[in-house]
């Protein structure tokens, strides 16, 4: 009894202690894919006034063409309002003014990106969809010092043949900040 | 270890659940002491604790209820009067005992709080003894070791094993079961027993018939008496044989499925109407109205029947208040009687919750401030008790609970001149104000009426207390008081939180959702019944004098409607505060379903949530009392705005002219043509430009000049969007195009153009045509 109670114990330790293992490695890609050499990340690009940014393709819900939305009073002007994704009310932001830029008016290619953070989701207003993305990580770089500054917003740089692209951290994104 | 727990928690609800039916019973037996039912199901609440916490090892808890036995089963069997003062004592404990319970409930123990039991056990001692009542800071010290010892054996569960806590079970129900047989054997009865035999007493004295039956059941008791599970569970399992207990986190999902099948309902209904108006006639419509009426129908039974199963009856909250007003009656030196009614009204469990704080201070003031002493009664010529009642009833969608009293009653004179001293009013207010608003000056903090500080009320926190209270579940309170001959207070409350009636409002261009229970009445006023008083708005409604505040600019709408010669007033209330809102539209009175905002944007002020319409659209809800704080710094003068707006205009170049046109030499053409008149010229490039300056408000403009056709939006349908606004109404609009057709013509005056210019056309024309149509 009693020892089978123990290597029962051990046993299950050990486990335990593999679960973990593999629970903090996977935790580990998560958190920092980039470490990886040869991880390739997905993304999805748009662009927004004149330059590419990138969201991890995992943290978007859906987009969606622009649909009517409701203004709501006392928010930053950032905060165009709220809207009605079938059935849940979601905020709307408009990413252009929250990058200081100016306001553009609303086109054909305009969308709406819903992204999906841990505990909240908003929907962010973007010019237009350039395309999906793969890149490796050993292609992202850290964000410029000088960006740095902007609350963290920006998590890193892809290098690409042709461009440059600003990828985005998605939950800095939706943390409300006022 | 989890059995312990799971133990643990029916322990603590059945507990729970029995002393609030203990309250009622005691301060009903102390007016019927010889009710031996009633002693009987008060003796069973403290055996029954006391047998399940030494089960627990509450040892504490044990030693007191095992007093208090002593005390009640001595009453029982009429050993023992029960006059007031043993009663005080009696309740005293009781109350230690709630103590021990919660105790029990946030700590798991009954020892960590440190509540000394000796004192109390001695004076019920004395009593059981039939020995005077010592006085409350004599102390027994040979009670003092029996504790310590007990103490040391409870032991700590938590670090136990499987095993050691099965071992612990075992050796305690073995140590219980002895404890029990040496009460026997020592001629102490058992309680239970006890209460058969005085069954069996009472009905051979009565009813010789039913002899039999009695022996029988009176077996069955001393048999479950041997066991360890305490009798009176065995009794309230068989009453509650109908009911299951059911999580309230189910409920609460259950609600917002409901909410959402509300939606869909509403939506359904929207469409069902869009339907109807362009099939008109139609054979399926018919069945389709069978369909959506039943849908609807049942629906609508659904969500009641499950706002049901959330009901609890009031009597939950009203239970507490005899023994309440019972205790502040002797401590006050008064004879104050209570009178409850409408105890079976049921409302939501959140609100019941809610509900009990604020009755608590209503009726502590009552006792305090209104009910005057006997001998003050006798010389006002009224009875020497006097009289609270307590009554709740339902009226439409909300519950009306009603404190009375019968005592001194409120003076509005003194409230005026006390709010005057504390400096909450100034005496030009103070004049102005109807004896209504100087009642509602009670729910001021800080005020009190109080001659004196008790501890019962008298520091003015009481009523502010009653008024966030109610704030909070969007009810309203009335208070009517008449001197010397009492008080009334009047508290209004919506049923449910979750799916609410509310009156649909337009601000400009935006919709706003208004909870109806705070509506108190929609008026439609002449602007020049509007006057300024100190800066602000108000009005003269019958005998009152309301603050009116613009919706529009508590929350920032853009102004784009011309307000007309009436105004919407929407008169809201809440708690005691009255406030008048001014809209541009009432929509109507619609069913809707509360839905949060969402994490990022919660708690903006004036905003109590959003709801989704019939047409899929949010709109967003109106948190009353946060309005009522915005309006208060906002000092927008109404009518002002209204004729500044029309006046400014007097010199050409104040005229604004919008030229519509996708060809930038077409619009250089008009800019030309009117330069001789001097107004200002603004261009667009499109329909959908024009429409959003003419919308954005940033410019007054007085005429527009349409090129037909335009991409994106083309000149009539540009037309037909301003002629929406009825701002715009007599905007003139003159098109300006090559299309010289008759039906173009015919089009262009269908869309609501004022104006039809064909290209090419003279300067001078259309210099003419301009000013002719802003009147230059």
């Amino acid at each position: 009894m009693l020892f089978e109670k123990i290597s029962n114990y051990k046993w299950g330790n050990a486990m335990n202690d593999k679960l973990n293992k593999i629970i903090e490695k996977q935790q580990k890609q998560i958190e920092e894919p980039h470490k990886k050499e040869d991880d390739v990340v997905q993304l999805v690009g748009f662009i927004i006034g004149q330059e590419e940014y990138a969201v991890p393709i995992l943290s978007i819900q859906e987009i969606i063409k622009p649909i009517e939305y409701t203004r709501v009073p006392s928010v930053p002007s950032y905060i165009l309002g709220v809207f009605n994704l079938r059935g849940s009310v979601i905020p709307l932001l408009d990413l252009r003014t929250k990058f200081k830029m100016e306001p553009a008016k609303v086109t054909e290619d305009t969308r709406y990106i819903v992204m999906k953070g841990k505990d909240n989701t908003a929907g962010f207003v973007i010019d237009r969809l350039t395309e999906a993305i793969r890149i490796k990580s050993s292609k992202i770089g850290p964000p410029p010092e000088t960006i740095h500054a902007d609350k963290g917003m920006v998590y890193g740089i892809g290098m690409r043949e042709d461009n440059i692209l600003t990828i985005l951290k998605v939950e800095s994104l939706l943390k409300r900040d006022f | 270890m989890e059995d312990i727990q799971e133990i643990l928690e029916d322990f603590l609800v059945e507990a729970f659940e029995l002393i609030e039916q203990i309250d009622q019973n005691l301060v009903e037996l102390e007016n019927n002491p010889n009710d031996l039912e009633l002693l009987n199901s008060i003796f069973r609440v403290a055996h029954t604790i006391k047998g399940s916490s030494s089960f627990l090892n509450f040892d504490v808890l044990t030693h007191l209820t095992h007093h208090m036995e002593d005390v009640l089963n001595k009453a029982r069997r009429n050993e023992l009067q029960l006059t007031p003062d043993v009663m005080d004592v009696v309740l005293e404990s009781i109350d230690i005992m709630k103590a021990l319970l919660h105790a029990i409930r946030d700590n798991g123990n009954d020892t960590s709080i440190g509540i000394d039991i000796t004192d109390i056990c001695t004076r019920l001692d004395a009593i059981s003894n039939g020995e005077n009542i010592p006085d409350s800071t004599a102390k027994e010290v040979t009670e003092k070791p029996r504790v310590i010892v007990q103490e040391e054996d409870s032991t700590d569960y938590s670090k136990m094993s499987d095993k050691d806590v099965e071992d612990e079970i075992e050796r305690l129900l073995k140590v219980r079961k002895e404890e029990d047989k040496k009460r026997r054997e020592n001629g102490g009865v058992t309680p239970v027993q006890q209460v058969s035999k005085i069954v069996i007493e009472k009905d051979e004295d009565e009813e010789e018939e039913d002899k039999p039956v009695e022996r029988a059941s009176a077996s069955r008791k001393t048999e479950s008496s041997g066991a360890a599970t305490p009798p009176a569970k065995k009794d309230t399992a068989s009453s509650m044989e109908q009911t299951i207990r059911v999580e309230v986190k189910r409920l609460d999902h259950l609600m917002n499925l409901i909410g959402e099948l509300v939606l869909g309902k509403n939506r359904l209904l929207k469409i069902y109407d869009d339907v109807e108006e362009r099939y008109e006639g139609e054979k399926f419509l018919e069945e389709l109205n069978q369909v959506v009426s039943s849908i609807s129908l049942v629906t609508t039974d659904l969500q009641i029947a499950v706002m049901k199963t959330r009901m609890l009856p009031i009597a939950k909250v009203f239970n507490k208040f005899p023994r309440m007003v019972r205790d502040l009656s002797r401590e006050l030196g008064k004879s104050i009687e209570l009178e409850i009614s409408g105890e079976e009204t049921e409302l939501d469990k959140s609100i019941v919750e809610e509900i009990g704080d604020p009755l608590v201070h209503i009726i502590r003031n009552s006792c305090d401030h209104g009910v005057e002493t006997a001998d003050i009664r006798r010389a006002k010529g009224k009875s020497e008790t006097g009289l609270i009642q307590l009554k709740a009833y339902n009226e439409g969608n909300n519950i009306v609970i009603e404190i009375t009293d019968d005592g001194n009653g409120l003076d509005p004179d003194i409230l005026r001149s006390k709010a005057i001293e504390k400096g909450m009013i100034t005496e030009r207010e103070a004049d102005g104000m109807t004896d209504k608003e100087a009642f509602a000056l009670i729910f001021r903090p800080a005020l009190s009426t109080a001659k004196v500080v008790t501890n019962v009320s008298g520091r003015g926190v009481g009523m502010d207390v009653v008024k966030t209270n109610i704030e909070k579940l969007n009810g309203i309170i009335d208070v009517d008081s008449e001197v010397g001959q009492g008080t009334v207070i009047r508290l209004k409350i919506p049923l449910t939180l979750a799916i609410i009636q509310a009156l649909l409002v337009g601000a400009q261009e935006e919709y706003y959702a208004i909870p109806l229970a705070s509506v108190l009445e929609t008026v439609r006023i002449p602007l020049d019944e509007i006057y300024t008083i100190e800066g602000k708005n108000v009005l003269r409604l019958r005998d009152e004098v309301l603050s009116l505040v613009r919706l529009s600019d508590i929350f920032g709408v853009k102004q784009v409607y011309e307000g007309g010669e009436h105004a919407y007033v929407v008169v809201i209330g809440l708690a005691e505060a009255k406030l008048g809102v001014v809209v541009d539209t009432l929509v109507g009175q619609e069913e809707i379903v509360i839905k949060s905002l969402g994490d990022y944007l919660q708690g903006i002020e004036g905003i109590a949530g959003a709801t989704i319409r019939g047409d899929g659209r949010v709109t967003l809800i109106v948190d009353v009392a946060a309005l009522m704080n915005l309006a208060k710094g906002i000092s927008v003068d109404i009518r002002a705005t209204s004729e500044t707006a029309v006046k400014v205009k007097s010199v050409p170049s104040d005229y604004i002219v919008l030229a519509v046109d996708d060809s930038a030499m077409d619009r250089n053409i008009m800019k030309k043509s009117m330069e001789p008149i001097g107004v200002k010229v603004i261009e667009a490039s499109n329909g959908q430009e024009a429409l959003n300056m003419l919308k954005s408000s940033e410019y007054t403009i007085d005429a527009v000049l349409i090129d037909i056709e335009m991409p994106r939006m083309d000149g009539y349908t540009l037309a037909s969007e301003i002629r929406k606004y009825s701002k715009y109404k007599n905007l003139p609009l003159i098109a300006v195009t090559s299309r010289t057709s008759k039906s173009d013509r015919l089009r262009g005056v269908e869309s609501g153009m004022s104006e039809y210019i064909t290209k090419p056309y003279s300067p001078e024309y259309l210099e003419s045509v301009v000013r002719k149509n802003i009147k230059l």
